[in-house]
């Protein structure tokens, strides 16, 4: 299995052989707390392919906002491994963990985090602009993304001239702009209502069925019900692992 | 498991050759919009903070303006001798105070005879001239009219080739004039506007200190300097000054040089003559002066470097001052943009992103104090050309500019490699 990898072009190597695209390995997240050590994480390990759909669930303190803030590369494992798209993030500087960030993960917040005096297009402009793109270049593909969250007609506005669920849609635009290796959202309906959560939801679908490889993080039973498998984390360990269709 | 992990470092190696994510040019275009938005949202805030920067580079600005100002009315109204002239006086000009007292008992005053042995032994120069003067100033009347004070000198005839004065109409003093003890005066423009505003002047008979002199000539304008009219005179001929006034005995001799060059040679030959003249011996000093435009300029230079230095220090203080309230600023916008900052880590952002976007805030900022001192230092300039003389050189503009940012950039450094540091998690967890 290695030797045809090695062989293979530069190109083909950003695909994995076996279309995994995150694999942990008995990740350890421990926060000292001066007498006491706290385990966030105890041995994490799990692995998701190239175009799962998955849910990460759990209830608050079980470890999965340290779980999610690892799989997005903001935060570094005390132990284990993990290899994002072929790659070991776990042991990368924070300048590396920025360029993977920026490259591979598409993030969709809960509270969606968008820049209040920049507008819906200079917002998807931003992993843009930190990845070098040309101006022109920029301009083009962050339209493209807000068309295709439908918001190409509101480009120009401010989040706080957008309702909530237009809000989101534009955060998850940014997250789509870079054509990330996974999109993460974290508790993507959490501040909106059922119905807007809905449609949040089925764009997330959508998203899925055009190729795009998602991990949800939700304590919702009906939002991780949409995915096709949830991983189920407790006491900072994986408790279940289920496809769910 | 080991083949996969080969393979691994193998993928490993290969991502990491396409490093097209670092085009600082991208985020420091990036930086410097944020910054003017900033900067446009906190209009106040801005200007407050940039009190100090502003006050500093306006008053570097202003005192250097002041200073090439005068520099060049002095060069141009007071040091001005003439074009390669030099006057042998009984002080030297511009010495300290002691060497002063020494040469007040010891120098004897310029004398006519002085004049007549220079002329017929000095033969390398131009020309060679003599005028004296006298003080308290006199009167001068011509029918019902009165100048209460003229500025009178006796002159030989050919300081009309070494001092500043041009001929108007009628003619200068003559060498006639001078045999004669001629009663003739050559006069400036205040008295031609005070005695004769519809009148030809020439041939009139003007009186100053009681006496009678037929004008023979009126001089060019020449304007003010310090607001003293230069055009308030009266010259005689030596000789009938010498006569008529009886005012301090000594005369000044000026003495002009074919060019630049010849002018140290021709100071020497004077220097010679003189110290002959008295009997001086090779371990005296001078007991007279020679003067030259560069002993008036080399005064006000050692005066203006004190005026800079004490400025330098002055401006350093404002600087250092306006640059810490710019980055007590920054390390506020800091704080309160924690959550922004949080945001942009999480989409890419790399420490050295975050640090250019703030340090560029910084020196935009304090490069905006340095345009608004510049402005104001203008304004204050062209007011006080008004009155004095002043004038921006382009330097003090580039100093300005250069120093302010320079500030901006080294006190925007610390709070800027502060946000860069900031955890992305912590940053993001913070709500503001």
């Amino acid at each position: 299995m290695g030797s045809q990898v090695a062989s293979s072009p530069v190109q083909d190597s950003y695909r994995p052989p076996n279309g995994m695209i995150i694999r942990t390995e008995d990740l350890w997240k421990t926060y000292d707390m001066g007498e006491v050590a706290v385990h966030a994480l105890s041995g994490v390990t799990f692995h998701i392919d190239r175009g799962e759909y998955v849910a990460i669930m759990g209830p608050s303190g079980s470890g999965k906002s340290t779980l999610m803030n690892l799989i997005g590369c903001l935060d570094t494992p005390t132990s284990g491994h993990y290899w994002l798209n072929g790659r070991l993030v776990s042991e990368l500087t924070d300048d590396e963990l920025a360029h993977i960030r920026n490259k591979e993960i598409g993030f969709v917040f809960q509270t969606f985090n968008l820049l209040a005096r920049a507008t819906a297009l200079h917002n998807v402009e931003l992993p843009l602009i930190y990845s070098g793109t040309p101006a022109e270049e920029r301009l083009e593909r962050a339209k493209e993304a807000l068309r295709v969250v439908e918001l190409g007609e509101r480009m120009y506005h401010k989040p706080n001239e957008l309702s909530g669920g237009q809000r989101q849609r534009v955060a998850i635009a940014r997250a789509l702009v870079n054509n990330p290796s996974i999109i993460l959202a974290d508790e993507p309906t959490g501040n909106l209502d059922s119905a807007t959560g809905m449609e949040i939801m089925n764009l997330l679908d959508r998203l899925h069925q055009t190729g795009n490889t998602i991990v949800l993080v939700t304590h919702e039973f009906d939002v991780a019900a949409r995915a096709l498998r949830v991983i189920g984390i407790r006491d900072g360990k994986v408790d279940r692992d289920e496809r769910m269709r | 498991m080991a083949v996969s992990r080969q393979a691994e470092g193998f993928l490993r190696r290969a991502r990491r050759k396409p490093h097209a994510h670092s085009n600082l040019w991208v985020t420091a275009r990036e930086a410097f919009f944020i910054a003017l938005e900033t900067l446009r949202t906190h209009k106040l805030r801005t200007f407050l903070t940039l009190l100090g920067v502003v006050i500093a580079t306006t008053t570097l600005i202003v005192v250097m303006s002041v200073i090439n100002g005068m520099n060049l009315y002095i060069a141009d109204h007071i040091a001005n001798l003439g074009a390669n002239v030099f006057v042998l006086s009984q002080f030297q000009w511009a010495q300290g105070d002691e060497a002063w007292l020494k040469a007040r008992r010891r120098n004897k005053p310029i004398r006519m005879d002085d004049y007549e042995f220079l002329k017929a032994n000095l033969k390398g120069c131009k020309s060679i001239g003599a005028l004296g003067g006298v003080w308290p100033r006199p009167s001068a009347r011509y029918q019902s009219h009165t100048i209460d004070e003229i500025s009178l000198q006796g002159v030989t005839a050919s300081m009309i080739d070494i001092g500043s004065q041009q001929i108007e109409y009628g003619r200068f003093i003559s060498e006639a004039d001078e045999r004669h003890s001629a009663p003739v005066c050559f006069i400036g423009q205040d008295l031609v506007k005070e005695f004769f505003p519809n009148v030809d002047p020439l041939g009139k008979e003007i009186y100053i200190s009681g006496q009678p002199f037929e004008v023979i000539g009126v001089a060019k304008t020449i304007g003010t300097t310090f607001g003293q009219s230069q055009d308030n005179f009266a010259f005689l001929p030596l000789t009938t000054f010498k006569k008529d006034f009886l005012g301090r005995p000594g005369i000044n001799v000026s003495i002009q040089a074919w060019n630049a060059k010849q002018m140290p040679l021709l100071e020497d030959e004077v220097r010679v003559l003189m110290r002959v003249r008295h009997h001086l011996s090779y371990r005296e000093d001078d007991d007279f002066g020679i003067n030259a435009s560069e002993t008036i300029m080399g005064l006000w230079q050692r005066l203006t470097g004190s005026i800079f230095a004490v400025t330098i220090a002055v401006v350093a203080v404002f600087m250092v001052v306006g640059g810490i309230v710019i980055m007590n600023i920054m390390l506020a916008s800091v704080t309160e943009r924690t959550h922004e900052i949080g945001i942009r880590k999480s989409l890419g952002a790399r420490r050295r992103d975050i640090l250019t976007q703030f340090v560029i805030e910084a020196a935009l900022m304090a490069a905006l104090g340095g345009a608004l001192g510049i402005l104001l230092a203008g304004l204050i300039s062209a007011i006080v050309n008004h009155f004095f003389a002043s004038s921006v050189p382009l330097s003090a503009i580039l100093v300005g500019l250069t120093l302010s940012t320079i500030v901006g950039l080294f006190f925007g450094i610390y709070p800027a490699s502060k946000a860069a540091r900031l955890d992305p998690i912590e940053a993001l967890r913070t709500e503001n």
